[in-house]
């Protein structure tokens, strides 16, 4: 029997006997439900916060446009509107906080139908709302014959400019801005963690039931390894289209729900992050596999694997610095850095344009890193597998990486 | 000259400053059971792994079926380790199969197979449950089951009788037994003397990693036998010619040694026995130990 046989034998095993733990079960369909029922509760909150305007009851107007010479405010404006000369003056108003935001109309308004709104603070769903209707009105009076259709279909192309960050959001990337990178990041933490985390204890399991001393006198170590992460590899696979349908179930359904109907799967985002999580897959299961080898108990290997878990999530806790300088400093170094890059990048490229050459930088990093980890693990893995009972110290492990003849042990075959 | 189906020479194993195997040889023949003695931690299950290729040696050469163990005579080969283990929440026959194709077989051989032993061990109605169901010594037999479940032509067991009632002690000796005759080279480890006295061809006894003892178990036996009788009657056993010194066995019987003097033999004694009249004798045997008092007599040898 060739050797890829035995990796192909240990693959379908591991694929077949993980799909039925109820664990993965439940991964696969209680996340999608719980994301349901996440959605739904957010939807209910910002239904709840739409008709609220919060601090804001003045609104100054800078129109460089004309359509608002008129000046006229419909008699049912949830907001007063106070009407300046210009941005500059709206400005001024907006610092000595006169007013709670201004929206400035450019000259070429009615061509491009681009407003902005300037605040400090967030903008309320309900003042965007209070801003259409204004825009509607002046419309409805004064447009001239020749503005463009467009404008009547689509009287208001949103941007606003929140002066805290300097961020700037427009309507139509609102959703895969935030949500797509965010809903891709959590979809490859927990695909990635549930496999991986059953590559480790099974690993564990073997060692500490001894099967895995039948088991290399079949298969050698590094054909038991590869095998295993590939059909974990192929479980996290396999979770991930049932969670790609699922969502796509849900955009069918959410073409209903005003809030999703902006969202896309651009096809860059989806590619880069199939290449990232595949490698980072690796990356994280090839240190699990190392891990587990060298562990003494389920228990103790939980707690490694939930260190290096940690490492993978740190971007979250850069989210400010993502959204603010999506190029800058620290994004740059956690895109560099193997561990967090797949979470950057996926953040970068949701809130700006990541440059090719770091991209490339980046991958090339985690594809080198990955090889290097799976080498040593590998190396790890076959050292450890038949030293059970007491768990090597961190000398002997290191003793390991170093040469593949060691004083404590001796590898077995890879 | 029978045809050696392992050969280990002159092999080192260091584990760090401690020697766990210091440079011993043996061969194992074709259709034999060889069996491994020696204390715990004397080195068995490091020689064990190291003819398995689990581990490397520092020096010396290993071969298994006349050369280095390829894949492929790796398939041919059986291993029940000390330390028994099974997967815990699959189905017997799941992992049976899964355990046989790993060593080379089809699916539905190894299905067919595995059924079929389960059945010869009794255990034919336990394929659907899962190990963790099963009773210890259940499980020690499924772990026997799949250790010959792949027709090896030899099988490496370290210590197959360890947590055997009798009754299961002497199903596995029949299996071990059936398969020798049809041809399977059986290396065993155990403590069991009495087991290596009724099955094993050939033994090898290591102690502190080193060589103690290699021959036939008649052969080893006779090399440690006393000059002396063992004898049961009736009798004046110190008037008879050549015997030096009685010493009797307060063991319920009324047996004693009779320790022989320089160039007297057994022969002799029976002789005189026979002629003497006034001694009724009831037993009459060499005194050769049996292996439980050899293996002791080689630890204490060694002690220091």
């Amino acid at each position: 029997m060739s050797s890829f046989s035995r990796v192909g034998l240990v693959a379908r095993r591991e694929y077949l006997f993980n799909l039925r733990r109820r664990s993965f079960l439940f991964a696969v369909f209680g996340v999608p439900l719980f994301t349901f029922a996440m959605w739904f509760i957010i939807f209910a909150v910002m239904e709840d916060s739409e008709n609220d305007l919060g601090k804001v009851e003045k609104v100054g107007v800078a129109d460089a446009s004309g359509l608002l010479d008129g000046q006229i405010v419909p008699l049912d404006a949830p907001v007063q509107f106070e009407f300046y000369a210009d941005a500059t003056h709206a400005q001024q108003a907006l610092d000595d906080a006169a007013i709670g935001a201004y929206i400035s109309l450019p000259a070429q308004y009615l061509r491009s139908g681009q407003v902005e709104i300037y605040s400090y603070g967030t903008v309320p769903a309900a003042l965007e709302d209070a801003v259409r209707q204004l825009l509607l009105a002046n419309l409805s009076q004064f447009a001239p014959l020749d503005m463009p259709f467009d404008r009547i279909q689509n009287p208001v192309v949103m941007s606003i400019y929140v002066n805290d960050t300097g961020r700037t959001l427009t309507e139509a990337n609102i959703p895969a801005l935030f949500f797509l990178p965010m809903i891709f990041a959590l979809l490859f933490m927990m695909s990635s963690g549930v496999t991986s985390g059953f590559l480790m204890s099974g690993i564990v399991e073997e060692k500490t039931n001894r099967i895995i001393e039948v088991l290399v006198t079949s298969v050698s170590p590094l054909q038991l390894l590869t095998g295993k992460i590939i059909g974990l590899g192929l479980l996290g696979l396999t979770q991930l289209l049932i969670w790609g349908a699922a969502g796509m179930v849900l955009i069918t359904v959410g073409q209903a729900v005003p809030f999703l109907n902006g969202i896309e799967f651009p096809l860059t985002l989806m590619l880069v992050f199939g290449v990232y999580f595949i490698l980072s897959y690796f990356l994280l299961s090839t240190l699990m596999a190392g891990i587990g080898a060298i562990s003494g108990s389920e228990q103790e290997s939980r707690q490694y694997s939930t260190i290096i878990s940690l490492l993978f999530i740190i971007p979250f806790f850069f989210i400010p610095n993502f959204i603010a300088e999506p190029n800058g400093t620290t994004a740059v170094v956690l895109t560099m850095i193997p561990f967090t890059a797949p979470m950057s990048i996926l953040f970068r490229i949701g809130f700006g344009v990541v440059p090719p050459v770091q991209m490339v930088a980046s991958l090339l990093l985690l594809f080198l890193t990955t090889f290097g980890v799976a080498l040593a693990s590998a190396r790890v893995f076959k050292w450890a597998v038949l030293h059970y009972g007491r768990r090597p110290t961190l000398w002997q492990v290191f003793g390991v990486l170093r040469a593949s003849r060691t004083a404590e042990g001796g590898e077995a075959r890879l | 000259m029978p045809e050696s189906v392992i050969q280990v020479e002159r092999v080192f194993r260091n584990y760090g400053s401690f020697r766990a195997v210091d440079g011993v040889s043996f061969e194992v023949h074709r259709g034999e059971v060889f069996a491994m003695l020696g204390p715990n931690g004397s080195g068995k299950t490091t020689t064990m792994r190291m003819i398995l290729d689990l581990l490397k040696p520092d020096s010396g050469t290993i071969a298994v079926f006349g050369g280095p163990l390829v894949d492929a005579a790796r398939d041919r080969i059986g291993y029940l380790p000390e330390e028994r283990g099974l997967y815990r929440n699959v189905q017997v026959i799941e992992m049976m199969i899964y355990l046989g194709t790993l060593k080379g077989l089809s699916r539905r051989d190894a299905q067919q197979r595995s059924q079929r032993l389960l059945e010869r061990l009794e255990m034919g109605d336990q394929s659907k449950k899962k190990i963790s169901e099963l009773s210890k010594g259940m499980q020690q037999k499924i772990q026997f089951a799949v250790t010959v479940l792949h027709d090896p032509d030899l099988i490496i067991v370290d210590e197959p009788f360890s947590g055997l009632d009798p009754v299961n002690s002497l199903v596995l000796k029949d299996l071990l037994t059936e398969f020798k005759s049809r041809g399977g080279t059986i290396v065993m480890s155990t403590h069991q003397m009495t087991q290596v006295e009724e099955m094993a061809d050939r033994l090898f006894m290591i102690h502190r990693g080193q060589q103690k003892l290699y021959g036939t178990v008649d052969a080893i036996r006779k090399q440690y036998a006393q000059h002396a009788i063992i004898v049961e009657g009736r009798g004046d056993w110190a008037a008879l010619p050549g015997v030096v010194s009685v010493e009797t066995r307060e063991n319920g019987r009324s047996s004693a040694v009779l320790h022989l003097a320089e160039g007297v033999s057994s022969d002799s004694v029976l002789a005189a026995i026979t002629s003497s009249g006034s001694i009724h004798i009831e037993r009459f045997e060499l005194a050769v130990p049996d292996l439980n008092d050899i293996f002791i007599r080689v630890v204490e040898e060694n002690r220091l």
